[in-house]
């Protein structure tokens, strides 16, 4: 039986590294313990920007980065009391569809935020949040399309 | 990365670990109240913004639009009650677009609420949220970490104590608009001139059913008066020791001067005038 929580639990790290498997890069090739700055640049990474990743150690951040999660899985909790499994697999399956036929490359702006289909499905297209005005774009790294299908296809 | 930027705190986490002191919290001081009349709803604020000690700005605007209804009243750190009660107005606009009805109250303070407890606290934005909507009249005050009240006269601010007190000895069930009017504008006041964090003028708006009338500089109890004295020096106070004329023509004597040919480029990156 999964939980009914209405807010992330804390579960922000007391740590911080700037370098392992999935947190920036995999460091320089022939340094493994180094930060590959060439390639990933310095500040934030992209890849974990828009996989959901904490930037830092932060409780705040962590609370913020799971918070729409924690409300999507108490709604599909409740719908499947309510209705059953099939409910939220349907509700799981279209979104999977949406987002699969929605991909765009990071380089042509990408990757920030969820599209509007998504939005409608998760019924907040009328809604207007700070991430809708601070997209970020502009302190963003510069990510090549051959890295982004690289990591996308796992070559 | 989208919406508040976390990426500087590792960082400063590991210089205060290394001995670098962290930044003062700055206190911020304002009083703003609010007081429920027969009909409608009147809200007031201070007029001075504090940067720590020092007065920012004499006259600056603590009321915020939200809707033609709905004002907002905003004590903290200004730039959070600023555009916190924008980002909740668009929101509000667009929820009543898609519902096709008009805003209200209670919508915009549960908005308010649910958004500043998600932050936890860090949008320090303290607000009085006061409107008239199709279910009556509504008066709430929202703290920062989302905690909200609702009653008859609120106050909130570093000078809320000085405010609610003359709510306490003043306040009456019934008020009339010029009542209430004259009632805020006095907690107000009390506010301007018991608590260092406020000051200069009362800004007043009254929201009743049909129209919102915002009412800048209400009171304006410290007006600059003139000096008694003027502390301009006239010409030639100070006495000339010993005088040199030195011409134009004459300059080359002094210093090298080389005259640069006036090319055209020259002539377009002038934009003074």
């Amino acid at each position: 039986m999964s939980s009914l929580r209405i807010v992330p639990a804390e579960s922000y790290t007391s740590s911080f590294t700037h370098i392992g498997p999935d947190e920036r890069s995999k460091g320089a090739p022939s340094a493994p313990g180094l930060h590959d700055t060439l390639r990933a640049g310095v500040g934030p990474s992209p890849f974990a920007e828009a996989a959901g990743k904490p930037a830092s150690a932060h409780p705040l951040e962590a609370r913020l980065k799971q918070w729409e999660a924690t409300r999507e899985a108490l709604r599909m909790e409740t719908l499947r009391r309510t209705y059953g499994i099939a409910e939220p697999i349907r509700r799981g399956m279209e979104l999977k569809i949406t987002r699969d036929g929605e991909w765009r490359p990071m380089s042509l702006g990408g990757g920030s935020g969820p599209s509007v289909h998504e939005e409608i499905l998760a019924g907040r297209e009328d809604t207007i949040t700070w991430e809708d005005v601070f997209t970020g774009e502009d302190s963003r790294a510069d990510v090549p399309l051959h890295d982004e299908m690289e990591r996308k296809l796992k070559m | 990365m989208p919406g508040f930027d976390f990426s500087n705190y590792n960082r400063n986490a590991a210089l205060h670990a290394r001995g670098v002191p962290l930044p003062k919290a700055t206190s911020t001081g304002t009083t703003i109240v609010g007081c429920i009349f027969d009909g409608g709803v009147v809200i007031a604020a201070d007029t001075r913004a504090t940067s720590g000690p020092i007065v920012a700005d004499k006259n600056c605007e603590k009321l915020h639009y939200i809707a033609p209804q709905i004002w907002c009243a905003g004590a903290g750190t200004a730039a959070d009650t600023e555009f916190t009660t924008a980002l909740i107005s668009s929101q509000l606009e667009l929820h009543s677009l898609s519902t096709g009805r008009k805003p209200r109250v209670v919508t915009c303070m549960t908005l308010l609420k649910q958004h500043l407890f998600r932050y936890q606290g860090h949008i320090g934005a303290y607000l009085v949220v006061a409107g008239v909507d199709p279910t009556g009249t509504h008066l709430f005050t929202v703290h920062a970490h989302g905690s909200t009240d609702k009653l008859p006269y609120v106050t909130m601010g570093s000078g809320s104590l000085a405010a609610m007190s003359v709510f306490e000895t003043q306040w009456k069930t019934h008020l009339t608009r010029d009542d209430a009017v004259k009632l805020c504008s006095e907690a107000i006041q009390a506010g301007i001139f018991n608590d260092l964090g406020s000051g200069s003028n009362v800004d007043v708006a009254v929201i009743t059913a049909d129209k919102t009338t915002l009412m800048r500089g209400y009171v304006k109890p410290n007006e600059r008066s003139a000096k008694l004295k003027s502390y301009a020096f006239e010409k030639g106070t100070t006495a000339v020791l010993n005088e040199k004329i030195i011409r134009k023509q004459d300059l080359g004597n002094y210093v090298s001067v080389h005259e640069l040919s006036t090319t055209e480029e020259g002539d377009k990156m002038e934009v003074d005038t």
